[in-house]
């Protein structure tokens, strides 16, 4: 469902995506992986229009993508969340979720209808009892939780998760990862993930992409990827978070 | 050869174009650093030329000591706007701050008003009021203490940015607060000597050019504005083109106004303005 | 239940009746000071919708108005049309050139499109001094009538003229109010608070920004129509770069966001103006002192020092 072609994107001297390619099926779940600074998070804005490529295309169920609005790109289908958590600081839990509903379904839909799909992902997402706080007295792991509820009200066929575990306990952890598995199973949503925490990529996701330096050295399952010489050769002396 | 109007009127031009790069120096540096268009050079603006016309007019005091006065009394404003308003403003944010240089452009207008009325005074420097002909071009000794003066403080400062510690702590911060933090750099201090800066450069400008236009209350808007877009002509952040940007603006002015429309010569700053944001919105030598 | 809404509507319900019945006790200076307010009012809860609800800070508030003041008063007295058909004319004209303004200059960030919206005010304000024969320039555009009697009403008197911009006002402020209640201002208070985000979930914030933009121009434009037939005399000094200083510096006092805020501010400011009318130098400079205290200790203007006052009282 996406084809990424030839991507490349420089900032000055720095190339930060180089010629990067690959294709994601529906109902995939996909890791991209790689050290810091290998471009993940710039592929991942490039998807989604916050940045203009230099070369490459970016196509979406056939349709080329690569030049339109970030706007555009979410009503096409495409959800992300952000690496540094962002949100509306003075709504509340509900009102935030609710302004995703509206945007998907049009100020003029039925009240009825956006109250309750706001109030079916507020639970869905274990937030029922905040519904009412404001999200900037929120934990960073309840902020998450209400940037992926409000990303999910958009109704989004692709989700691009920006290392949305980052912070999170190891049985918090394994709580994302059930709640990634259900999105993907049940609502039928493809995901691809950027994580540095190896144990649940392994878990997660059955496509993995390695990206070194802007390029991509390395595609595959995770048995495959474990074992390829190029990817531990660019992980070694690096940090990486065996959770 | 040249008609020696066109090149009276090329001389003119310049200089205001100089003076507009002076102030738009200081703005460029205060915004690259602090994030914050300060409008209240505006005001400051206003301040120190009267500050000058007094020190004429009741110390009959020779220009060069108005001008240094003047300066000061700029210097002064500006970094008490810093320490007492803006440092105080800064975790709410830009927004904030700019209400607050807006609201003190207004404060400093007003004083001005109430202190020295609307009514213009004419800040005569008789010394500087022989007109000159210099080969056949008509001007006054004082336009040609503007032009040199405003070239020596460019490659004063130009020096001074580049190569003595303060000037590389101001680069440094400006091109990223944060690093700079980290490296040991202590912010309030170069916020200190940047608005110093600005402070100092704005009365400049102000007390320069003074005695060709006469000083009212609310002579302070139009340079401004007419500085804010030099910065933006001239690229955020870069003094050459503070320099550049304000010799264009100058020239297009004073030629504008004779060729094309007096009445709405402030109005070609718009046009440049419009033209820059849509064309080239880093400006000419701006990095972002 | 009931009586807490009937409790809390009670101070309004009051200032209401005041309103109305001013032309009955009042003098006529102070209906016409009244009058003004109310004018500014409009302009300002119009502005609140730009700055407080989608975060852009713009000073053509001014420009917006004197556009709606000028054009009517041409339209009526130069083309002799009607001031029913002349008012809703300008507004039309003042939201077209929003639009068209608002389009590309709402691409810029921040203080790039706040320096924009300045130098705008200030050209629309040379085009109104040295346009003289269309306004008559700096020796003011004057013999404006009223507006045009419907059947038995007539709003030649300074009375009926305070009351039709009262209704005015007050339709007006239940509009906005809605519009800010409604689903589109939950979209319009996301993008204030990051548009990055909102972009990032499927909102138009360029599309919403500019209906924001020109809902504001235009709430300022019928303003200034309802100015041009009430004062009777236009000045381009009137509409300088000072007016729209003013409306932000009024929507800032009152309380940015808050709608009721602007319109308290632009009370109080004009109240405390007339007061000061004796000592002239004074008044703007207690003024701005005054604003730049707010700012530093109560960013959240008038409405949050009610706010915070309220809240004491109530644990006290």
């Amino acid at each position: 469902m996406l084809k990424v072609t030839g991507l490349t994107k420089s900032f000055g001297k720095l190339v930060a995506v180089n010629n990067l390619s690959f294709t994601v099926n529906e109902k995939e779940r996909v890791a991209i992986i790689g050290p810091n600074g290998a471009g993940k998070t710039t592929t991942f804005n490039l998807i989604t229009g916050l940045l203009k490529p230099d070369k490459g295309t970016i196509e979406f169920y056939g349709k080329d993508i690569t030049r339109l609005k970030p706007y555009q790109i979410c009503r096409a289908g495409i959800g992300r969340t952000f690496q540094i958590v962002r949100s509306f600081p003075n709504f509340t839990v509900f009102e935030h979720v609710l302004v995703g509903a509206i945007s998907r379904y049009g100020p003029r839909a039925q009240v009825d209808l956006l109250k309750r799909q706001a109030e079916d992902l507020i639970q869905k997402l274990g937030l029922s009892s905040k519904r009412n706080t404001l999200v900037r007295n929120l934990t960073i792991v309840d902020k998450k939780r209400v940037e992926l509820a409000t990303a999910l009200a958009l109704k989004p066929k692709l989700l691009l998760l920006d290392e949305l575990m980052a912070g999170l306990n190891p049985a918090e952890i394994d709580e994302c990862i059930e709640l990634l598995k259900k999105i993907n199973e049940e609502d039928g949503i493809t995901l691809i993930v950027v994580e540095h925490i190896m144990r649940a990529v392994m878990k997660l996701c059955n496509h993995i992409i390695v990206m070194h330096y802007g390029k991509k050295i390395a595609e595959g399952t995770p048995m495959e990827i474990s074992t390829n010489r190029d990817v531990i050769e660019a992980y070694l002396g690096e940090g990486v978070a065996y959770a | 050869m040249i008609d020696t109007l066109v090149l009276t009127q090329l001389l003119n031009g310049a200089i205001l174009g100089l003076i507009y790069g002076l102030m738009a120096i200081g703005l460029t540096m205060i915004w690259s650093v602090t994030d914050l268009p300060d409008f209240s050079q505006g005001g400051i603006y206003i301040i120190s030329a009267y500050v000058a016309y007094w020190t004429i007019t009741l110390l009959n005091a020779p220009y060069f000591l108005a001008l240094l006065i003047g300066a000061l009394a700029g210097i002064l404003l500006s970094v008490s706007f810093e320490r007492v308003v803006y440092n105080r403003l800064r975790p709410s944010g830009v927004l904030s701050c700019l209400l607050a240089a807006i609201a003190l452009f207004f404060l400093l207008e007003n004083i001005a008003n109430a202190l020295w009325t609307p009514k213009a005074k004419i800040m005569s420097v008789p010394e500087t009021e022989v007109t000159l002909n210099l080969f056949g071009i008509v001007t006054s000794y004082h336009r040609i203490i503007i032009f040199i003066t405003s070239v020596i403080l460019f490659i004063f400062i130009h020096l001074f940015i580049k190569y003595t510690k303060i000037g590389m702590a101001i680069r440094a911060v400006a091109e990223d607060r944060e690093i700079a933090a980290l490296m040991g750099i202590d912010t309030s201090k170069v916020y200190i000597a940047t608005w110093a800066f600005g402070g100092a450069l704005t009365s400049v400008a102000a007390i320069l050019i003074s005695p060709l236009y006469a000083v009212w209350p609310g002579m302070g808007t139009l340079p401004l504005l007419k500085a804010l877009v030099v910065v933006i002509l001239g690229g955020f952040g870069s003094i050459i083109g503070a320099l550049v940007g304000g010799l264009i603006l100058g020239l297009i002015e004073t030629f504008g106004a004779i060729y094309v429309s007096a009445a709405y010569q402030h109005g070609f700053a718009f046009i440049i303005l419009l033209l820059t944001l849509s064309l080239r919105p880093r400006g000419l030598f701006g990095r972002r | 239940m009931a009586n807490y809404k009937v409790v809390r509507s009670l101070p309004t319900i009051i200032i209401l009746i005041i309103l109305i019945t001013l032309p009955l006790y009042a003098s006529s200076y102070v209906v016409f000071v009244v009058a003004i307010a109310l004018l500014y009012a409009m302009v300002a809860a119009g502005y609140d919708v730009l700055l407080g609800y989608t975060g852009q800070l713009s000073f053509c508030q001014g420009a917006f108005y004197g556009i709606g003041a000028y054009l009517s008063a041409i339209l009526t007295v130069n083309y002799g049309w009607s001031f029913w058909l002349a008012m809703p004319t300008s507004v039309l004209f003042v939201g077209l050139v929003s639009a068209i303004i608002g389009y590309p200059a709402l691409r810029l960030r921040g203080a790039y499109f706040a320096v924009t919206t300045f130098f705008l005010a200030h050209f629309v304000y040379l085009l109104f001094l040295n346009e003289v024969t269309l306004t008559g320039g700096p020796l003011g555009f004057r013999g404006i009538r009223p507006p045009e009697s419907i059947g038995p009403l007539s709003f030649e008197s300074m009375e009926n003229g305070y009351l039709l911009i009262l209704f005015s006002f007050i339709f007006i402020y239940i509009l906005l109010r809605k519009f800010v209640n409604s689903n589109v201002g939950l979209i319009l208070k996301s993008i204030e608070q990051d548009d990055i985000l909102a972009d990032s979930i499927g909102i138009n914030t360029a599309a919403y920004k500019l209906l924001s933009f020109v809902i504001s121009a235009t709430v300022a434009g019928f303003a200034g129509t309802m100015f041009a037939h009430f004062f009777r005399l236009l000045h381009p000094t009137t509409f300088s770069w000072f007016l729209s200083e003013m409306v932000v510096i009024i929507t800032l006092v009152g309380g940015v966001g808050t709608l009721i805020g602007p319109v308290l501010g632009a009370g109080i400011v004009t109240f405390i103006l007339e007061f000061l009318r004796f000592a002239p130098e004074i008044r703007y400079i207690g003024w701005a002192i005054a604003l730049i205290a707010i700012l530093m200790f109560e960013p959240k203007g008038l409405i949050g020092l009610i706010k915070r006052v309220g809240r004491r009282w109530k644990y006290a």
